[in-house]
C-alpha cells in the first residue's frame, strides 16, 4: 500500500478514538452535572459554569489529537 | 481520490479485455473523465484553503477582488501595493505559494503584509470601536435613562462578563476592577471575530493558529502579569513550588513550568480548532454535492448544513465564553495559590 494510504487511515483511526475519548468523557460530565441539578436546583447556575469549564477542557484535549491527525494528512 | 482513480483503471483495463471492440477513442474519453474527478477534488481543496487559509488578496465569490499591499522586511522596509507590483519590482518573486528573494531564494527575513485576515481583524476593531463609541455617547447624553438598542446589547454582555466571569475567578476586587476591561475587550473582540465567518464573505481570524496564538500570548502576559504586579515576584517564583513540602519540589518546578506554557497553549489550540472545525465541516458538507453530482443529496445536505450553521452560531458565542473564562480562572489560579498557602504558614 501507498506510505500516503496510511497517514490517511492513521489520521482516520486517529480522529475516531479522539472523538470516542472526548464523548465518553463529556457524556459522564454531562450525566454527573445533570444528577447535581436534579438534587440541588438552586445550584444550577454554578454548575452549568463548571460543567462549561470542564467541557472546554475535556474538548481541547480532543481537539489537539484532531489537529495532529489533520497534519499527519497534510504533511 | 488516488485510490478511486486506481479503481477506475483497473475496471476500464478489465472492460478493455472484456470488449475486444473497445477502441482508442473510449479509453481516451475515460482516462479525461478521471482528470475531471482529480480537478474536481483539486477545486474543493482550493475553495476550501480559500474560506480557510491566509492571502494576498480578497475575492467576494468572484463579483469583485482586490489586492492588499505586501510589506517586507529584509534589512529595511519594502512596500508594495499588490503582488503584482511585486513581482515587476523583482527583488522578491513568488514560488508555490511562498514568498522568496529572487536572487537568493530565501524567504524575507519579517513578512508583514496586510493579508485578508489581518484586513478583517481590522474590520473587526472598527466595528467594535463604532459600536462602543455610540453607546458611549448615549451614556454621556443621558445617563439615567434606560438603554436601548445596540447600547443595551452591549451593556448586557459587559456586564455579563463581570459579574460572571471576571468577579468570581479573579477573587481580588481591586485586581478584578483593573482586569474588566481587558476581558471584555477580549470577549467581544473573539466574538465579533468568530461571527464574521459566518456572514458570506467574511473569514474568521480566529480560524488561524496565528491569531489565535497572539491572543493567547497577550493572555499569557496578563496571567503571570497580573501575578506579579499584584502579589511581587518573590511570590510569583514562590508559586513554582505549589505550596507542596520541598522533597518534592524536584517533581513541582518542572510541572508548574510547563503548566505556565500548556495553559495558553491550550487556549490557542482550542479555538483555533473549533473555528476551523466548523468551516470545514460547512464546506466538505456542500462540496458532497459536487462531488457526487447528483441532485438527491442536496435536502440532506441542506439540511444538515443549516444545523451545523446554527451549530456554529452556538460554539461562536461559547468559544467566546471559553476563552475569556479560562484566562480569568488561570488569573484567578495565579493569585489564590499565594494567598491560600501565606494562609497556612
Amino acid at each position: 500500500m501507498d506510505p500516503k494510504a496510511f497517514a490517511f487511515l492513521a489520521a482516520g483511526i486517529g480522529v475516531g478514538l479522539s472523538v470516542i475519548g472526548a464523548g465518553i468523557g463529556i457524556g459522564k460530565l454531562a450525566a454527573a452535572a445533570l444528577e447535581a441539578a436534579g438534587r440541588q436546583p438552586e445550584a444550577t447556575g454554578k454548575l452549568q459554569t463548571m460543567m462549561i469549564i470542564s467541557a472546554a477542557l475535556i474538548e481541547g484535549v480532543a481537539l489537539i489529537a484532531e489537529i495532529f491527525s489533520l497534519l499527519f494528512v497534510i504533511l | 481520490m488516488a485510490n478511486t482513480t486506481n479503481l477506475d483503471n483497473t475496471q476500464l483495463q478489465q472492460n478493455h479485455q472484456i470488449n475486444e471492440h473497445a477502441t482508442h477513442s473510449t479509453d481516451t474519453t475515460a482516462h479525461s473523465d478521471n482528470q475531471a474527478h482529480a480537478e474536481e477534488g483539486n477545486v474543493m481543496i482550493k475553495i476550501l484553503s480559500e474560506h480557510l487559509l491566509d492571502h494576498n488578496s480578497y475575492d467576494f465569490y468572484g463579483v469583485f477582488h482586490f489586492d492588499l499591499p505586501i510589506i517586507f522586511y529584509d534589512n529595511g522596509f519594502h512596500f508594495y501595493a499588490n503582488k503584482k507590483a511585486m513581482e515587476a519590482e523583482g527583488t522578491f518573486k513568488e514560488i508555490h505559494h511562498e514568498f522568496v528573494k529572487a536572487d537568493t531564494g530565501n524567504p524575507p527575513q519579517l513578512n508583514l503584509s496586510i493579508t485578508s485576515l489581518v484586513m478583517f481583524q481590522w474590520i473587526a476593531m472598527l466595528l467594535l470601536f463604532f459600536g462602543f463609541w455610540t453607546a458611549a455617547k448615549k451614556y454621556k447624553k443621558n445617563p439615567e435613562k434606560a438603554p436601548s438598542g445596540l447600547q443595551n446589547l452591549i451593556e448586557t454582555l459587559a456586564i455579563y462578563v463581570r459579574d460572571e466571569i471576571v468577579r468570581p475567578n479573579v477573587t481580588s476586587e481591586s485586581l478584578a476592577n483593573r482586569l474588566t476591561p481587558y476581558f471584555i475587550s477580549l470577549f467581544f473582540f473573539i466574538l465579533t471575530m468568530n461571527l464574521m465567518g459566518l456572514i458570506p464573505g467574511g473569514h474568521s481570524p480566529t480560524g488561524n493558529l496565528a491569531v489565535t496564538a497572539g491572543l493567547a500570548i497577550t493572555a499569557y502576559f496578563v496571567i503571570n502579569g497580573s501575578s506579579i504586579l499584584h502579589q511581587g515576584f518573590g511570590h510569583w517564583i514562590k508559586e513554582f513550588t505549589g505550596g507542596a513540602p520541598w522533597g518534592i519540589w524536584f517533581i513541582m518546578i518542572p510541572i508548574e513550568i510547563l503548566s505556565m506554557f500548556t495553559k495558553p497553549f491550550a487556549l490557542t489550540v482550542r479555538l483555533f480548532a473549533n473555528m476551523t472545525a466548523g468551516h470545514a465541516v460547512i464546506l466538505s458538507l456542500v462540496g458532497l454535492i459536487f462531488l457526487l453530482q447528483t441532485l438527491v443529496v442536496v435536502p440532506i445536505v441542506t439540511g444538515f448544513t443549516l444545523f451545523i450553521y446554527s451549530l456554529e452560531l452556538l460554539v461562536a458565542f461559547i468559544q467566546a465564553y471559553v476563552f475569556t473564562m479560562l484566562t480569568a480562572v488561570f488569573v484567578g489560579l495565579a493569585q489564590g495559590h499565594g494567598e491560600h498557602s501565606t494562609e497556612h504558614h
